[in-house]
């Protein structure tokens, strides 16, 4: 009996002893990545559940820095190849320098896994640099003129008509914010990001100035050409008459129009969700405006998540990010909270879709970004330059909209910018 | 000659403070107001512009739930430690610039003089690498290290120490006392205000400090309050004010207190002995 | 006093000389060496020195960083001494006064230039002040002419509180005694500030001209946030370039040798303010 007792107990051990080797090994498996992001962080736990549910061996940890502070974090943490970032945020027109440097992990044998996920070649093109893809797409924007309908009835005015054969012209548009500023709007017109290439690249392309950077490897500066300086020159006259604020950054526009104070708002789609929230706003969306004689064009730019070469769990980061971008799902869910438009070919359908009930209240405005995305979109030029390139135009909008002549600051930028390029190339 | 007794003094030195306090009262009003009426009442000026109305705790419920609250935990917590175990490191440091004799003084000086002249965040990036290879990212050493060794803080020492009389040294000396004896019972007791203004300065470093901390801890459980702030500026819905105003509030308050608790500190001790030098 | 015991001595400056030249001076060596190798290249040149020289935008860095010392020092400390000599009284409240001058020196940089940055906005409170005054609105941040005054404001605001303290701690120090016997010599109050307060300041007075000079030359976060460096590179602090250089467009290697070059120049700056605050006993104790 005793003897039946001791082996049992014996068994047990053994048994216990295999489920606690079992579970140690279980937890050496456990993996954690950790994911390099700009938005704070509950926006992307629906993506990070429901990966757990399919893969509970892989923990994600999410890394917040300030978007204003993401390049700083990516030059000086993947650039030292700290192990402890898997997974980034990498602004596409940036790859090509990221990927010259050795910040990004070349990504060829999962290229036409990608492409078949997002289906569209501007997509692929975003995330690649000398032939290779180096990042996963995983949202891309659009740009709309919305308008204040309250402000625009008061001066008589009717609404922008939402079909694209409509487009208004810019010339339309100022004439048509100087009256809704006379009849009483705080402001006329305003651009989202005030003094960021990503938005303002849409103007000089549709003078039919170009994207500002040629040649081979989009390496030779051409922003003194007159279609540029006109361009440029028409953006700081708005400041100029007084139809757009100065001196305030891009972080404070989305509020001005949410409390209406402003008659026509250049912006993404993301910020719908912020004008929905907003008590009493009566909005509408309209195509994207373009000069008189000249092509229309959107901005758009993709957000991609690229894997640190260095990183310490290449093979956990890969799943996720896999998941999060090239199934329908993941895709799906990381725009439930983050208002972006999914890049995944279902998962855009899904988006659009969720906006139907507005169409009544704010226009048909999926319908016009597929228009664009598929017709008009330019994305930023894909250049080992860009990130200089894209500093030195910020300077130069921030100079010309406080009221410098265009023509003599872009070309001191010119200038500049080709003496910062000749030691890139 | 000394019969205009009434002075405006005390008015003058309120005016100043109130007028210095301004801009954090706005800030204070701001961090109780609704998010869409941060902007409303800037112009034209009128009482509402520095006067709550529509008054809510809402941001302030919405901050502490966020991982904010541990932010300023952490930034508490590396501070006091840094500021406890810099002042110690760096007394002794001073005194011995300010009191031994040994050769090479000048250059050690001169060093201590170049290091607080180098930017702190030009050379971040070959310090991070450092710290990097000693497993010191994500802890709280990481953090705290840079903000000990402060050379303006020895500077701060070795200016004081330079004014206390030599007679005093002289006569522990005379009463057989060891050098940390000199140092700890007669030099560090006299030098209460070299103690609060340097625990200023290393108080300051580490609470303002946001690009290091910002490399060396990303993770959220070791985030401090300065860089956790600049999340606000979060680009999704346009930068969140209401709760920028709310956490400014918050991380300007802890000092607050804790420099009105040392203010009574703050009075003479050398020169309640009699003359100097 | 005698030698030091060289174990006394490494016990006392050890540890602090370590932790500086470890996490300090180091890193500084590191910057340099890499300042003297162009972007790509394995040969020692002076070639990141001759691009940065040869560039406008860093030679008017170097020029605004001149003008903006030049002015905001003076105008700090002598800020600092007025305000630390109104405060440094016995009267009611006067420590909760104290305090809320410095408060604005522990309010995170980038948050004082955030609210900085709306209040100096153009339809802001302060022009809406202005104007109350019946002043026409000024541009601010916004105007190549204004930009650096308003920078030097937000920097003042947050700085003069702070350096104010050093100095009350100075005052506090100076024995009463000193003040009696030229009452009672019947020196007026500007004579008192001369020949007594002035002079018994000077260690404090050192430290504050040193230590706000090196202040002033590597603050950056406000022109960061609120101008970029303009209008027109008005506002474009050298640091503000390092900043950009290095961390923003990844030139890490002109960043360094413009480190350097700043580093020298604050050197230069702050040896020759020693050499003018020199008394004969400091080096006799």
């Amino acid at each position: 009996m005793l003897d039946k007792i001791k082996r049992h107990s014996a068994t047990r051990g053994a048994v216990s002893l295999a489920v606690f080797l079992l579970s140690s090994t279980a937890a050496l498996a456990q993996s954690t990545v950790n994911f390099l992001i700009t938005h704070s962080d509950g926006r992307w736990e629906s993506v990070i559940e429901a990966f757990n549910a399919q893969h509970p061996d892989i923990t994600i940890n999410v890394q917040v820095v300030p978007f204003a502070d993401l390049v700083t974090a990516i030059e000086t943490r993947v650039g030292r190849g700290d192990s402890t970032i898997d997974l980034f945020y990498a602004d596409t027109p940036r790859i090509a320098a990221m990927s010259a440097r050795g910040y990004l992990m070349n990504l060829d044998d999962r290229r036409d896994a990608i492409a078949e996920a997002v289906q569209s070649d501007v997509a692929m093109s975003m995330v690649s640099a000398e032939g290779s893809v180096w990042a996963y797409p995983l949202w891309t924007t659009s740009q709309f003129l919305y308008f204040n309908r309250d402000l625009l009835d008061a001066a008589g005015l009717d609404a922008p008509s939402s079909a694209i054969a409509d487009r208004m012209t810019w010339e339309a548009v100022v004439d048509d914010a100087r009256a809704a500023q006379q009849a009483g709007a705080p402001h006329g017109l305003l651009f989202e990001q005030v003094d960021r290439y990503y938005q303002l690249q849409a103007l000089f392309e549709s003078a039919g100035g170009g994207s500002g950077l040629t040649g081979e490897g989009n390496m030779t500066v051409d922003i003194t050409n007159d279609a540029w300086v006109r361009a440029a020159e028409w953006y700081g006259d708005l400041f100029e008459i007084g139809l757009t604020p100065r001196g305030i950054t891009p972080g404070q526009t989305t509020d001005l129009f949410a409390r209406g104070e402003v008659a026509y708002f250049v912006s993404g789609p993301w910020s719908i969700g912020a004008f929905e929230a907003a008590e009493g706003l009566n909005y509408g969306v309209a195509p994207h405006p373009y000069f008189e004689g000249g092509t229309p064009v959107t901005a758009t730019g993709s957000w991609a998540v690229a894997i640190n070469p260095a990183a310490a769990n290449l093979d956990a980061a890969r799943t996720f990010i896999e998941f999060a971008t090239l199934t329908e799902e993941g895709s799906r869910l990381s725009t439930t909270l983050v208002p972006n438009v999914p890049l995944h070919a279902e998962a855009m359908v899904e988006y659009m879709s969720r906006f139907d009930n507005l169409i009544p209240k704010i226009g048909p405005a999926m319908e016009i970004m597929a228009y664009e995305l598929q017709n008009t979109a330019v994305p930023r030029p894909t250049s080992v330059g860009f990130i200089a390139f894209e500093t030195e135009i910020g300077r130069a909008i921030g100079d010309i909209r406080n009221g410098e002549s265009a023509a003599e600051v872009l070309a001191d930028t010119q200038a500049r910018l080709e003496g910062l390029l000749a030691r890139q190339r | 000659m000394t019969t205009r007794r009434f002075s405006f003094r005390p008015l003058a030195a309120a005016a100043c403070g109130l007028l210095f306090f301004l801009p954090i009262w706005w800030v204070a009003v701001g961090a109780l107001r609704p998010r869409e009426d941060i902007f409303r009442y800037l112009s034209p000026l009128s009482w509402r512009t520095l006067w709550p109305t529509d008054t809510t705790i809402a941001n302030i419920v919405m901050l502490f739930q966020s991982d904010f609250t541990r932010a300023l935990f952490n930034s508490v917590f590396v501070t006091v430690v840094a500021v406890a175990f810099g002042l110690i490191l760096c007394a002794m440091a001073g005194f011995a610039l300010a009191v031994m004799r040994f050769r090479g003084r000048e250059f050690v000086f001169f060093l201590i003089v170049v290091s607080f002249l180098i930017p702190f965040d030009a050379i971040a990036l070959p310090l991070f690498g450092l710290m990097l290879d000693a497993g010191l990212q994500n802890t709280y050493i990481g953090l705290i290290l840079p903000g000990i060794g402060n050379g303006l803080a020895v500077f701060l020492y070795r200016q004081f120490f330079l004014g206390i009389p030599k007679e005093l040294r002289e006569a522990g000396v005379v009463d057989g006392m060891s050098t940390f004896g000199i140092f700890w019972r007669i030099y560090l007791p006299l030098s209460r205000p070299a103690h609060i203004t340097a625990g200023l300065i290393l108080f300051l470093f580490q609470w303002q400090a946001y690009l290091w901390p910002l490399l060396i801890a990303p993770d959220t459980k070791y985030k401090v309050a300065a860089v956790a702030i600049a999340q606000f500026t979060d680009n999704v819905e346009g930068t969140q004010y209401n709760l920028i105003f709310t956490a400014a509030f918050f991380i300007a308050l802890i000092p607050m207190i804790i420099i009105t608790y040392f203010q009574k500190y703050f009075t003479s001790s050398v020169a309640s002995m009699g003359g100097k030098g | 006093m005698r030698v030091a015991k060289p174990t006394v001595l490494l016990a006392f400056l050890g540890p602090t000389l370590l932790l500086l030249i470890v996490l300090r001076i180091w890193p500084a060596t590191a910057a340099f060496v890499d300042s003297l190798y162009a972007p790509r290249s394995d040969q020692i040149s002076l070639d990141n020195y001759r691009f940065i020289f040869s560039d406008r935008v860093f030679q008017q860095s170097l020029m605004v960083s001149a003008i903006y010392s030049l002015i905001v020092n003076p105008l700090q400390i002598a800020m600092a001494l007025m305000l630390a000599l109104l405060l440094n009284t016995k009267t009611a409240m006067i420590g909760l006064w104290r305090t809320l001058v410095l408060l604005p020196a522990a309010v995170p940089l980038s948050v004082s230039a955030v609210i900085w940055g709306i209040g100096l906005r153009p339809d802001g409170p302060i022009n809406a002040l202005l104007m109350t005054m019946g002043i026409d609105p000024q541009r601010f941040l916004t105007s190549p002419d204004q930009a650096l005054w308003s920078i030097i404001l937000i920097v003042s605001w947050v700085g003069v509180g702070y350096w104010m303290t050093f100095l009350l701690a100075g005052l506090q120090e100076i024995p009463k005694s000193l003040y009696e016997a030229v009452r009672i010599d019947g020196a007026n109050r500007w004579q008192t500030f001369r020949y007594v307060t002035l002079p018994q300041l000077r260690r404090t007075l050192t430290f504050v001209l040193v230590a706000n000079t090196v202040a002033n030359f590597l603050v950056f976060a406000p022109v960061q946030i609120l101008t970029q460096g303009g209008p027109r590179g008005s506002t474009n602090l050298i640091m503000n370039e390092i900043f950009t250089l290095g961390f923003v467009q990844g030139d890490r290697s002109s960043a360094a040798a413009a480190t350097v070059v700043l580093v020298t120049v604050v050197l230069a700056v702050v040896l020759i303010q020693f050499r003018m605050m020199q008394a004969p006993e400091d080096n006799a104790a």
